[in-house]
């Protein structure tokens, strides 16, 4: 099964298709053009240089983030409509949890760390399961130093993922010797390890309802806390 | 390029309406699905972008399917695809735009991202409406108050816009005022029914001067009038303040309207966004053009509303003359209309 997956969480943005046993292609993004203007052009292309056509896809898989809002809104657009119109599975995975997922080997907890603009990051803990990871916290947003102290609290060998720690070094400083902290080659979530992990739900057909796939935004709008500020 | 008689899927996600409509011929309404958000923003007074966006996202497959079924079509029997580039808001469009996109290049058809005020322009060449150029055109909805002549489609010429707040605002921001609720327009629409138009004399700003529009003096005073009656106790009938506030802000684009068309000779005169919803400006404008001799053509409400039958429409007139947008061709909330 050919699977194209979609990750557009952070500003790096990333397209790729896998099948069962091999990554077929792969487009990444880092800076410059926006992935309104790249995502369509980059499928297109590798569909194309892999000599396969749209319909040859079986399915299709997001990252849902937590991250940006505005990206993963065009990511999750574009997946949605591209199975509508393929009349295809749909499979939408955490980007955190992908994220920990391409880390899952050294058998320490892992902590997911993004960055949530304003000053904020998102993050989650892992434990290394077999055959792939396992989330044992909520997704939270806060300061970037509420993350280093629920790192703290938590001691023991850990490795932290993610740009968060790179965005807030200074606050990342205070982490315990045996933290360590994801290079930038693993810091940000890709399509990769989403299309692959996608192919095999979509294989034991464990898809989403078109109506369920959107993103996770953990944050609520400014409407609605400024709402609960006057109510309260 | 499209077939003459192609069918267009036409997205609308430029502000809080999710609208997917199927378009035969660029003329002929198969289906036209608008989701309103109003309930969403209603306890807010106003649109929250983010809230519309999140909106969009969910609602948007639906939308499309229900398109489609109700037009009883499959994807397969689509042509072209158009949604709206710009201008709206950022993150609203986007979703609309990229969903555009995917569907066109999976599906590969032509794609076209339309210009939301053309859109509006080409309301009112669907359907019987059939208009066809020169004419003048009006739009008036909660982002824009225009006067556009209009010599052949495709190529528009602004002869006068707002200065400060476009028409809609101004009736959101005066509903809110007088707590009528939202969206605003219809809330004064009603209540006017019941009121004396001539009871208040508000001012008609820069009525015999150019064929710009502003609105924010008229605002000033709605208010300033109301907080006098009320510093003097005096019994304040809200249905007269909007009767009066409404009869203002219609007259100016009458007038205005009916100048631009006798100044550039033009015969033919158009209305089309939210605002030319409104049942007052419907019959004044009426009414005046009859009495000069101005054909006027006034779209459905359902297609003055944001709506994806003129996304559409207006698609279809640019995949018809291969003009298509290339698949990395951002949105744009501030995207210009340009008049060649």
């Amino acid at each position: 099964m050919l699977v194209l997956g979609i990750e557009t969480s952070t500003r790096f943005a990333s397209v790729a298709i896998c099948s069962e046993n091999e990554v077929v292609a792969s487009y990444e993004l880092g800076r410059g053009r926006s992935q309104d203007e790249i995502l369509m052009p980059a499928a297109t292309r590798m569909l194309a240089d892999a000599e396969l056509t749209w319909s040859q896809l079986g399915g299709v898989a997001v990252g849902l983030g937590p991250g940006l809002f505005t990206g993963l809104r065009v990511g999750v657009a574009t997946a949605k409509t591209l199975a509508q119109s393929l009349n295809i599975q749909i499979a939408g995975l955490s980007s955190l949890d992908v994220l920990a997922y391409s880390v899952r080997y050294g058998g320490r907890t892992i902590c997911t760390c993004s960055d949530a603009r304003r000053k904020e990051v998102f993050w989650a803990f892992y434990h290394p399961v077999p055959g792939g990871v396992q989330r044992i916290t909520e997704f939270r947003c806060a300061p970037a130093e509420h993350c280093v102290n629920e790192i703290e609290a938590r001691g023991g060998s850990m490795l932290v993922v993610g740009n968060g720690p790179h965005l807030y070094a200074r606050e990342f400083e205070r982490v315990a010797r045996d933290v360590d902290v994801a290079g930038v080659s693993d810091c940000t979530p890709r399509a990769v390890p989403l299309a692959e992990l996608a192919v095999a739900r979509l294989l034991r057909e464990d898809s989403d309802r078109l109506l369920d796939v959107k993103p996770l935004y953990i944050r609520k709008t400014d409407a609605d806390m400024n709402w609960e500020k006057i109510k309260t | 390029m499209i077939a003459p008689d192609g069918l267009v899927l036409g997205i609308e996600t430029s502000c809080d309406e999710t609208a997917v409509s199927i378009v035969r011929a660029g003329r002929e309404i198969l289906s036209n699905v608008i989701a309103s958000q109003d309930e969403l923003h209603a306890p807010y007074g106003g649109v929250v972008p983010e809230i519309a966006a999140r909106a969009h996202v969910e609602r948007l497959p639906l939308v499309i399917d229900r398109a489609l079924t109700d037009a009883s079509i499959s994807l397969r029997d689509i042509s072209g695809v158009a949604a709206t580039r710009g201008p709206g808001l950022i993150g609203a469009l986007l979703v609309g735009y990229a969903a555009g996109k995917a569907m066109a290049a999976s599906l590969d058809l032509p794609f076209s991202g339309v210009h939301h005020i053309e859109g509006h322009i080409f309301a009112s060449v669907l359907e019987e409406n059939g208009v066809a150029p020169p004419f003048l055109a009006l739009i008036v909805s909660g982002g824009h108050t225009s006067l556009f002549a209009v010599g052949e489609l495709g190529s528009y010429e602004v002869l006068g816009e707002t200065l400060d707040d476009a028409a809609g605002e101004a009736f959101d921001k005066i509903a809110r005022f007088l707590d009528l609720g939202y969206p605003g327009g219809p809330a004064i629409d009603k209540l006017s029914k019941l009121g004396a138009a001539d009871a208040i004399d508000f001012p008609r700003a820069m009525v015999n001067k150019g064929l710009d529009f502003s609105f924010s003096g008229l605002k000033t005073a709605v208010v300033r009038y109301v907080r006098e009656a009320e510093a003097k106790g005096v019994n304040l009938r809200k249905a007269d303040v909007a009767a009066s506030f409404q009869e203002a802000i219609v007259d100016v684009q009458v007038i205005k309207a009916l100048r631009a068309a006798q100044e550039r000779d033009l015969r033919t005169i158009v209305i089309g966004g939210g605002v030319a919803a409104n049942s007052r400006l419907r019959a004044k404008l009426a009414a005046e053009a009859e009495a000069a001799g101005v054909r006027l053509v006034v779209p459905d409400r359902k297609l003055c509303v944001d709506n994806g039958a003129m996304i559409a429409a207006a698609g279809h007139f640019r995949m018809s003359r291969a003009e298509l947008t290339p698949l990395d061709a951002s949105a744009d909330p501030a995207l210009q209309l340009s008049a060649d």
